[in-house]
């Protein structure tokens, strides 16, 4: 890997708040070590934003290894960036050529508005979830290691499932902004458990009227949040959602 | 606005009357619901293009045989009618929730993005036609008003029915073949199966994962018999276009 250094020319939507209208600002940025993150390239343009006396552009950024899910950009038209299986941290600029053109775009979703930048304000997903109420457990001691038989199909599946980092790429990459990945994989990961068992039907429900609610579009079956997906969640717990809403709707009280 | 969307609820509120139906009515009102009600729509009117070619093949075997399975159907009377009122009840139906849905999913990015790509395989088929359900059900719809206009009232005003009706050699037989021949007539044939093919490699596939059908296993299978499905029924509709045209040449 050579050593060289890019120069790069960047489009970034910058909007003053929510209700500003937003535009595109160009900048150059020269001397971007290729060992850096995306986002560090973005520490970069901010500091030499800071140092010329302009405002910085505000992105989401927590823990900076691919597990929180807060770093939610549209890099060039893609979720994350050009690779599969990567949150926008955890690409290199390595990625690009020097003389790249990049467009940074926020989440575009009725349901994600703009809070200011890049940074959307995802709670629509936190409500989602809370509209899937709790799990009944025992408290007390931890129960013993194997006292519930899980397959263990079943389980790698759930934990599969259990991976969505709750990022929202799978709606921004979604030509409808549909959620149905998000919502499927947070109904999958209870609903083969033996532990989500008691709540099953009223989750289903809940999750999917919720959904709606904060005006997430319906899904075409396109598959483009799979290849979007950091986590790499598969459209099959979609398809198991549908089950679980089947039978919910045939069963609830 | 408001009423129309009241008498348009109206079969849906009649339903939620039925005892156990009530929490049916309300979770099909949601996006996963109506999807699911599209599919099941879908999966029917499939089945209607089923009987219709299987019949209509018949033209493969002559005037005398075609005309009388077209005797006989008509000779079913109420029934038949019944049963168009329920094929148009299907479409009525099904149009309505892609007119819902896609309003919904047009509400839910209003804001575009100014550069949008996609990280699946190109050469991907599933992909491609999703993006034109929309455009190629507005085909299909138009090919529908047309194709009853010319078979079933046969008020196509550039086919020339009063010809044969003049010299007696009027059928059905005859008039499919009228129908068939007519030079603009036939390219709007041509058009509307080709929307259909398209809207149908998508749609039987998106139908099976809509309803929940999908397992590791299959869905390889799954993926090779939805184009088959809408292939094979594209192209045995279009052949009779052809047939058609053949026949008129010799
Ligand atoms: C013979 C006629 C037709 C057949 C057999 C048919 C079949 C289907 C099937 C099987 C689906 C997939 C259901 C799913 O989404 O999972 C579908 C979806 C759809 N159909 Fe049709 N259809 C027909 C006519 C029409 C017409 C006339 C329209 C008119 C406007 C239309 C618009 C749509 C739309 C917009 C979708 C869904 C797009 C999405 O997935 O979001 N279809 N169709
Ligand atoms: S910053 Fe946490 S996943 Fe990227």
């Amino acid at each position: 890997m050579s050593g060289e250094h890019l120069s790069l020319t960047l489009r970034v939507w910058r909007q003053d708040g929510p209700e500003d209208p937003g535009r595109f600002e160009t900048y150059q940025l020269d001397n971007v070590n290729p060992h850096m993150s995306f986002l560090e390239m973005l520490d970069v343009l901010n500091e030499q934003l800071i140092e010329s006396g302009d405002e910085p552009v505000e992105f989401d950024h927590d823990c900076r290894e691919g597990i929180c899910g807060m770093c939610s950009l549209m890099i060039n038209g893609q979720a994350h960036g050009p690779d599969r299986a990567t949150t926008t941290c955890q690409l290199h600029m390595r990625r690009f050529r020097s003389g790249d053109t990049i467009t940074i775009e926020p989440w575009r979703a009725s349901a994600f508005p703009v809070v200011r930048d890049l940074v959307v304000d995802r709670s629509a997903f936190d409500r989602i979830i809370q509209a899937g109420g709790y799990v009944s457990v025992n408290t007390g001691n931890a129960p013993d290691g194997n006292a519930i038989p899980v397959p263990g199909t079943v389980q790698e599946t759930a934990m599969d499932a259990a991976a969505c980092i709750g990022c929202g790429a799978c709606v921004a990459a979604c030509k409808n902004a549909s959620a149905m990945l998000f919502v499927s994989a947070k109904v999958s990961q209870l609903a083969m458990l033996p532990q989500g068992q008691a709540e099953r039907t009223r989750r289903v429900l809940g999750m999917v009227t919720q959904m709606d609610e904060e005006g997430f579009g319906a899904c075409t079956n396109t598959s483009e949040c799979e290849a979007a997906c950091p986590a790499e969640i598969s459209v099959s717990h979609i398809a198991r959602l549908n089950r679980e809403y089947v039978r919910a709707a045939l069963t609830a009280g | 606005m408001g009423s129309v969307s009241r008498i348009l609820s109206l079969p849906a509120r009649l339903l939620a009357q039925v005892p156990g139906l009530g929490p049916v009515v309300q979770a099909a009102a949601t996006s996963v619901g109506q999807k699911i009600l599209m599919a099941v729509t879908g999966f029917l009117l499939c089945g209607f293009l089923v009987t219709h070619l299987a019949g209509n093949l018949l033209l493969y075997a002559g005037e005398e045989r075609f005309n009388h399975y077209a005797e006989s159907l008509h000779s079913w009377g109420v029934v038949l009618n019944a049963a168009e009122a329920g094929l148009l009840a299907l479409f009525l139906a099904h149009i309505g929730l892609a007119i819902s849905t896609t309003a919904m999913n047009r509400q839910a990015r209003r804001h575009r993005y100014a550069e949008k790509d996609s990280k699946q395989d190109p050469t991907a088929i599933p992909g491609g036609a999703s993006s034109w359900m929309v455009v190629t059900g507005i085909l299909i719809a138009f090919f529908l008003i047309l194709h009853v206009t010319d078979m079933r009232l046969k008020m196509n005003p550039v086919v020339d029915y009063e010809a044969a009706v003049q010299d007696g050699t009027m059928s059905e037989f005859r008039a499919v073949h009228l129908v068939l021949t007519s030079y603009a007539t036939s390219w709007g044939y041509v058009v509307g199966l080709i929307a259909l093919g398209i809207h149908l490699s998508h749609g039987v596939r998106s139908a099976f994962q809509t309803l929940g059908i999908s397992h590791p296993r299959w869905n390889g299978l799954l993926d090779i018999a939805g184009q088959l499905f809408a292939w094979v029924i594209t192209l045995g509709f279009l052949s009779l276009v052809v047939l058609a045209a053949l026949r008129s040449v010799s």
